[in-house]
């Protein structure tokens, strides 16, 4: 399992696309450390609800960024795991098995005596690891940027009761980056399943970037009722209330309504590859 | 039902017979829906040190029965063989055999020899440095290139590069799908000549191939497939001697197709070049000559033409009729 997944990452290393893909993870929060700077958000209105926190007292999250730079990294993380990480994400997991698949080199690896759930299982792992490193590269290109920017403080910002230490922040930023790496590890595993299944690689990446943004779109749609408490993405944005003080019992949902899709969507591609005949 | 020999030693013990089977197709079937059956029933056996050519038209069936040999496609029902083992994907026989199905295709960003490496290394305990490398290499016939991407290289570099991959283990079996395909003459020259080379080594190899003046030069042995089923194997020598024909030059190539063509035990005349190309059913070439000359036209030249192609023509003409 190891020699697999050791050739597995080194396809990944010399990929020049892994550099572009982790390369936009360090350009956003720069680009939003320089935005930030120049153009600096005015103090949120409890009336506008601009931004995330409007539960929390319409606390913006740019707002705070400024304040300390312990919060860029939290602002890019929320700004880039609604769009940018889950695209990445889909890129990894779908990309998988079909690009071999595609360039027909897939065939070659399994006439070496490699048992295929072994091969799905170093695919699947070295997936994950990347797409946790783009997220993990949010959070730090963030947090070094922003130190840089506006300095580390402690946040304070009585009218909104909002007090939180260094050590605070950068503890919850840890648990929030964990946290947005596994609401997207469902997206990689229905990306890999999808990948197990077609040799179109747009397909295998686009399928699970549909699936996301369809049950974002459903879960915005209340008369759908009790239901929509399952979707995978219902908890998504539910790591944010670490910053706010808010409860953290969504946050616990969270996690846990994850494990099905994955343990599903990976068990069905292994189900699926072990059976597939090899035509590409 | 027992699979076809393509050879059967005289006099060998019927053991060693058995221990001798290095590839064995038995009751081999693969159906990919209702309507399509790619392979029927397919049975036929290849021995140590034969070079086996598999022949059929296109659509016969030939590529998926070199997958089911090497565990990329589940056979329907029967059974594939080789060297004493049911293959399966990821069966540890697949470490002694060297393979190429259709075109030879890598991880296109990589270099030729990262490509190696990819392929080799995957394999837990396989490192390079043991593997048949320089040898391999020699074959791909690369020189600095197979430090270049693959991605620029020619299709019959990648080719190359491929049949040097499936020789990186020192395989004791070869099956290769096409290893000639987008090679030029000298190329195929090469090739030719390397898989003699290994049938020396005792390397037994199966190979399917559209060009059946190549399969004539290099196999031993073939097997001859149409719509999924086995049309006939054997020697290449005895499938050849199973069609027989002749090509006449005469001073009246008119009269005499006239009078040919009337013949019995004559299958077709079809004028080729100066003369008339004549398929014969079972009748001797001295009984045209008669004919001939009786008639009055003067017979410039007789000579018989045995090839694999009209051989291989007239198996699957028969199969398909």
């Amino acid at each position: 399992m190891l020699a697999t997944f050791r050739m597995e990452m080194v396809k990944h290393v010399l990929r020049p696309r892994t550099y572009v893909v982790l390369g936009i993870t360090i350009v956003v929060p720069l680009i939003i450390a320089f935005a930030l700077k120049v153009n600096p958000p005015d103090f949120p209105s409890p009336e506008g609800g601009g931004g995330h926190f409007g539960g929390g007292g319409g606390g913006d999250l740019s707002y705070f960024a400024t304040q300390t730079g312990l919060f860029l990294p939290v602002f890019a993380l929320e700004v880039m795991s609604g769009f940018l990480l889950v695209v990445i994400a889909a890129l990894f997991g779908g990309d998988a098995v079909s690009s071999e698949a595609s360039w027909g080199n897939l065939r070659a690896i399994l006439t070496r005596p490699i048992g295929r759930g072994r091969l799905l299982g170093a695919k699947l792992a070295s997936a994950l690891l990347f797409t946790f490193i783009a997220t993990l590269l949010v959070s730090v290109v963030g947090l070094t940027a922003g130190g840089a920017t506006f300095g580390w403080h402690a946040l304070s910002v009585p009218i909104l009761g909002i007090q939180q230490s260094v050590g605070h922040v950068i503890g919850n930023l840890a648990l929030a980056t964990v946290y947005v790496f596994w609401d997207l590890a469902a997206v990689v595993a229905l990306g890999f399943m999808v990948s197990t299944m077609t040799d179109s690689v747009a397909g295998a990446i686009f399928a699970p970037i549909g699936f996301y943004f369809v049950t974002r779109i459903l879960d915005n749609i209340e008369a759908i009722g009790k239901i929509r408490y399952v979707f995978p993405t219902h908890y998504y944005d539910a790591w944010t209330n670490l910053f706010i003080g808010g409860s953290t019992n969504d946050m616990h949902t969270g996690w846990l309504i994850q494990i099905p899709y994955v343990l599903v969507f990976c068990a069905f591609g292994w189900f699926w590859f072990r059976r597939k005949d090899i035509l590409s | 039902m027992a699979p076809p020999t393509l050879t059967e030693p005289a006099g060998a013990p019927t053991e060693d017979r058995v221990a001798d089977v290095v590839i064995e197709v038995v009751d081999l079937s693969k159906r990919y829906s209702s309507a399509v059956l790619a392979v029927d029933s397919l049975n036929f056996q290849v021995r140590r040190g034969q070079i086996c050519g598999l022949l059929g038209p296109n659509g016969a069936g030939k590529t998926t029965a070199l997958r089911m040999l090497l565990g990329l496609v589940r056979p329907t029902s029967g059974d594939a063989r080789v060297l004493g083992t049911s293959m399966r994907a990821g069966s540890p026989t697949l470490l002694r055999i060297g393979s190429m199905i259709e075109h030879a295709s890598f991880v296109p960003y990589l270099s030729g020899m990262r490509n190696l490496r990819v392929y080799w290394e995957a394999v837990g305990g396989s490192h390079l440095s043991d593997a048949n490398l320089e040898a391999a290499l020699a074959v791909a016939g690369l020189g600095d290139a197979v430090h270049r991407k693959v991605k620029t290289y020619s299709q019959g570099m990648r080719q190359r590069l491929g049949v040097a991959r499936a020789l990186l283990g020192k395989p004791e079996v070869l099956v290769l799908d096409e290893p000639t395909n987008g090679l030029d003459p000298g190329e195929m020259r090469e090739i030719r000549d390397l898989l003699l080379r290994l049938q020396n080594q005792g390397v037994t190899a199966l190979l399917s191939s559209h060009l059946l003046s190549e399969v004539e030069q290099v196999c031993t042995h073939a097997v001859v497939m149409d719509r999924g089923r086995l049309v006939a194997a054997g020697s290449v020598a005895d499938l050849i001697q199973s069609s027989s024909s002749a090509y006449i030059e005469v001073d009246d190539a008119a009269r005499a197709r006239a009078l040919l063509e009337a013949l019995p035990g004559v299958k077709s005349v079809r004028a080729e070049g100066a003369g008339l190309e004549v398929s014969l059913d079972g009748t001797a070439r001295s009984a045209l000559v008669t004919a001939l000359v009786q008639a009055g036209l003067a017979v410039d030249t007789v000579t018989s033409r045995h090839r694999l192609e009209d051989a291989f023509l007239g198996l699957v003409n028969e199969g398909g009729d």
